[in-house]
Order: structure tokens, then sequence, then C-alpha cells
């Protein structure tokens, strides 16, 4: 069994003593010559931003910021009264008032 | 024109040395492809201090290693690779590799050759694809890995020692 076991690896070993060599495929010259010239499409930068990876970091990016800004929006809620009043000011500052208009109106 | 000539004279011997180290039809003509741009782009740094033929093998032997270290790279980082939009090739083990300059005969014997000659160490593999698939001297096999001869004879022996043990395996 064992001379049999050997003389089948020493088959093995030797199946290539008589081969031939692979012949390069059909028109390998033609498809050299086009990579050379760049005619094979290359990766634009488009595609590339188009990856999974990105896709899914600018995904989480718009979360974020969607979230702070509901936080911020939260926060600022409370503080109405000084927003108006501030508004309020302005108006008498530059004499935005409604009372002006009316005046004019009664002079009529 | 003295490229295409180039190409024409060498594109069996870069190819048939490629895809018995990549064991890949398409792979195999990627490798050659780089080879020949990188000899366009290279041949005025080649100084003829060996053969034209020895410095082709060379840049093939190499090219055909990186490819398959890549190849690898891409399997332990399948995911990763997924991930950023590279290697959305389905990642699954090669079939088994028949040469096609193989005999009929011999194709059984010749695939479980090749399947024990991809487990061999990258040099080994080496000597061993140029000396049996390009029937390479072995001081041309020397020539063409910038080693001595009893070097080649040494790994030559190994790779012979490495592949019993696993045809023996094989063959159980």
């Amino acid at each position: 069994m064992d001379n049999n076991r050997n003389k089948k690896i020493e088959d093995i070993l030797g199946s290539l003593d008589t081969n031939q060599r692979a012949p390069a495929p059909d028109f390998f010259y033609t498809r050299l010559k086009a990579r050379m010239e760049g005619k094979y499409e290359k990766e634009t930068t488009k595609k590339w931003l188009l990856r999974p990876a990105y896709a899914l970091a600018a995904l989480l990016l718009v979360l974020a910021i969607n979230v702070v800004v509901i936080l911020k929006g939260e926060e600022s809620s409370g503080n109405n009264s000084s927003d108006t009043e501030t508004v309020q000011s302005i108006a008498a500052e530059y004499s935005l008032n409604n009372s002006l208009t009316y005046e004019i109106n009664d002079e009529k | 024109m003295a490229f295409k000539f180039l190409v024409n004279n060498y594109q069996d011997r870069v190819f048939n040395t490629a895809i018995g180290i990549v064991q890949n039809a398409e792979d195999a003509e990627d490798v050659a492809q780089e080879v020949f741009i990188q000899v366009f782009r290279s041949v005025q740094s080649f100084k003829a201090e060996s053969k034209l033929s020895t410095w082709i093998y060379r840049i093939t032997t190499t090219r055909a290693l990186d490819h398959l270290r890549s190849r690898k790279s891409k399997k332990r980082f399948g995911f990763l690779q997924r991930l950023f939009g590279e290697g959305n090739e389905p990642i699954y083990e090669l079939p088994d590799f028949h040469h096609p300059g193989v005999t009929l005969d011999r194709k059984e014997n010749a695939a479980l050759l090749f399947k024990a000659i991809d487990k061999l160490p990258e040099k080994q593999k080496i000597a061993f694809t140029l000396n049996k698939l390009e029937d390479l001297s072995y001081v041309e096999v020397s020539d063409v890995m910038q080693v001595s001869v009893p070097a080649v004879e040494s790994l030559m022996h190994r790779a012979k020692q490495n592949l019993r043990k696993m045809l023996e395996k094989e063959t159980t």
C-alpha cells in the first residue's frame, strides 16, 4: 500500500513534466494597449463619495445636526419674553410704534 | 512597434508564469498587463546587467506575489473592504485550478499538485514554478531570484519535501 501511495505521490509531483505553456489570451496586446491609453473606466470623485462608509458617515452627520438643532430649540423656547422685550426696545428706538400712524390719520 | 514586438515575444512566458502562481486566468491576465506596463515605464532604467528575459521574469514573479498578498488581505479584511466600497465581489474559495497546458491524462494529478503549490512559502513557490512550468534551469532561476545556485537547490529540495507531505495527507 505504501509503495502504491509513494508512486501516486511521485506521479502527482511529475504531472507538470510534459505540460505546455499556457498561452496568453487572444487580443492580449489590444487590451493592454487600451489599458495603457486609459480607456478603462477609472473611479471618479463622485463615485468615491458614494461608497457605503461615506454615505453612512454623512447620514450620521445630518442626524447629529438635527439633534443639536432640536436641543437648542428646546433651550431657547424658555427665553421668549426677553426676545419680545428686545423687539419692543428696538421698535421704540426707531419710532416704529403703531400710535404714531394713528395720530397722522386723526390730523387728516 | 518595438514594444508590440516585445509583448508578442514575452506574453506567453509572462502569462504562463503568472497563472502558475495566481492560479486564475483572469488574475493572470491582470498581472501580465501590469508587468508590461511596468516594463514600458521603466525600460530606460534597465541597465542590461542581466538578460531582458531575466528582468521580465523577475517583474512577473514580484507582481504575481503582490497579487496573491492582496487577495489574501481581501479575504482577511473582507468586511471592512466591502464597507469601503472595495471587494464587492463575493469572497469564496477558488475552485480547483486546471492549467491549460496540462495533458488530459494528468489533469487530475496536476490539480492536486497546484493546490499543494498554493500552500508553499513564497520563495519555494517561485523557484518551483519557474523550474517546473517555465523549464528554467537552476542557474536561470538563481538569476531571476537573485540568489545563489545552491540556494535554489535548497529551495527546490524543501519545496518537494513540503509538497510530498501535503500530498500524503491528500492521498490518505
